[in-house]
C-alpha cells in the first residue's frame, strides 16, 4: 500500500496525471466553446440554473475548462489549475447525480453537443467522471 | 521579501524587462491556489467574451427577449416567437403548417389539427423521411411544451441551418394553445391536462 502511494504521489506520475485531466478538459471543451447555443440549451435541460444565467454560464464554463485543462498540460499552476479541474469535476458530479435522480432523459454535454447522437447523463457517466476528479485532486494536493 | 539574486543576477543586462519579469515571477509565485483557480476563470471569461464576439453562433450573454435560451444573435431576427393569437390567425387562414415538437406520445394524445409530428429528441430517426413533408416555401409554426420548452426553439435552430428560412415559434407552446380553447385533435382517451375538454 505504501509502495503504491509512493507510485501515485511521485512526481513524473503526477505530471503524467496532470497531462491526461488536461487533456480531457481541453478535448471536452472545444465542441463546447464553438457551439454555445447548443451548450446552453443542454444546460437548459439539466434544470439547475435559473434562466437568466444559463447563457453566461455556456459561455464562461467551457473556456474555464479550456484554460484549465490548458494549465494542467503547460504544467503552468498546476495545483491552482488541479484544484478547479477538482472543483469543476464535483460540480459535473452533481449535475448528473441531480438528474439520474429526477428521472430527466438528457443529453450528457461532455464532449459533443453539436451532433444529433449523444450520451445521455446517467450513472455509468457519473462513475466515469470519479477517476477525473481523483486525478485533478491529486494534482491540486501533489502538483 | 523581494528576490534580489533575480534582480542582480539579470538587472545588470536588461534591467527593465528582466526586472519586471522578476518581480511577476517572485509575485506570480506568491499567489495562493485558490486565487490562482480564480485567475484561470477570470481568463476564461475574458477569452469567451472576445470568441463570443466573433463566433458567429454566438450568444447574448442574457436570454433573448421571451427568455429564449442559446438562440445564436445572427439567428433571433430569423426565428421569432408568435403568441397564441398570432398562431390561430395563420391556422385559420391556412397560412402556416403546424410542426409539433414534442414526443410521439404526446402528439398520439392531442395536437393541433393537421399539425405533423416531428420529436425533436427523436431528430435521426425522423429527418431522413420528414424532409418531404416540411415545404421551405410555407411558414413553419413549431411548438412544443410550453414554457421554457426548449425543444421548440431549438428545432427551428436547427432547421435554419438546413436552409429553411420561414419559421416561427408559438410561445408558450401547447399550453397556451389548450389553455385558449383552440381547436385540438384529442385522442378518445383525452389529454390529461384537459380533463373535461373537447
Amino acid at each position: 500500500m505504501r509502495a503504491l502511494w509512493r507510485l501515485v504521489t511521485h512526481p513524473v506520475f503526477v505530471r503524467l496525471t496532470g497531462l491526461v485531466v488536461g487533456g480531457v478538459f481541453v478535448w471536452a471543451s472545444l465542441d463546447k466553446v464553438t457551439r454555445p447555443d447548443r451548450f446552453a440549451d443542454i444546460v437548459h435541460d439539466y434544470d439547475m440554473l435559473p434562466l437568466v444565467f444559463i447563457n453566461a454560464f455556456a459561455l464562461v464554463m467551457p473556456w474555464t475548462e479550456m484554460t484549465t485543462g490548458a494549465a494542467l498540460i503547460v504544467g503552468v499552476w498546476r495545483r491552482g489549475a488541479g484544484l478547479l479541474a477538482a472543483a469543476l469535476t464535483v460540480a459535473f458530479l452533481i449535475a448528473i447525480a441531480q438528474a439520474e435522480i429526477r428521472g430527466l432523459e438528457i443529453q450528457c454535454g461532455c464532449f459533443d453537443v453539436s451532433g444529433m447522437t449523444h450520451s445521455q447523463a446517467s450513472w455509468d457517466l457519473f462513475l466515469r467522471d470519479i477517476p477525473l476528479l481523483l486525478g485533478a485532486a491529486l494534482v491540486w494536493r501533489r502538483g | 521579501m523581494f528576490p534580489e539574486k533575480l534582480m542582480s543576477d539579470q538587472g545588470e543586462s536588461c534591467p527593465l524587462i528582466c526586472g519586471t519579469a522578476a518581480l511577476a515571477r517572485w509575485a506570480l509565485a506568491r499567489v495562493p491556489h485558490a486565487t490562482r483557480a480564480a485567475i484561470l476563470v477570470a481568463a476564461a471569461v475574458a477569452a469567451g467574451a472576445a470568441f463570443n464576439a466573433l463566433n458567429p453562433f454566438g450568444i447574448p450573454w442574457l436570454p433573448s427577449p421571451g427568455n429564449r435560451i442559446g438562440i445564436p444573435r445572427a439567428f433571433e431576427a430569423r426565428l421569432p416567437q408568435i403568441d397564441a393569437a398570432q398562431a390561430l390567425t395563420l391556422y385559420q387562414a391556412g397560412e402556416a403548417l403546424f410542426v409539433d415538437s414534442r414526443d410521439a406520445k404526446d402528439y398520439r394524445r392531442d395536437h393541433v389539427p393537421g399539425a405533423i409530428n416531428f420529436p425533436m429528441r427523436e431528430w435521426p430517426d425522423f429527418w431522413p423521411a420528414i424532409q418531404s413533408d416540411l415545404p421551405r416555401d410555407r411558414l413553419l409554426v413549431l411548438y412544443c411544451y410550453g414554457a421554457h420548452c426548449g425543444l421548440s426553439t431549438r428545432q427551428g435552430k436547427t432547421l435554419l441551418e438546413e436552409g429553411y428560412e420561414k419559421l416561427a415559434v408559438l410561445d408558450y407552446g401547447w399550453v397556451t394553445w389548450i389553455e385558449h380553447g383552440y381547436p385540438t385533435v384529442l385522442h378518445p382517451e383525452g389529454y390529461p391536462t384537459r380533463e373535461g375538454g373537447g
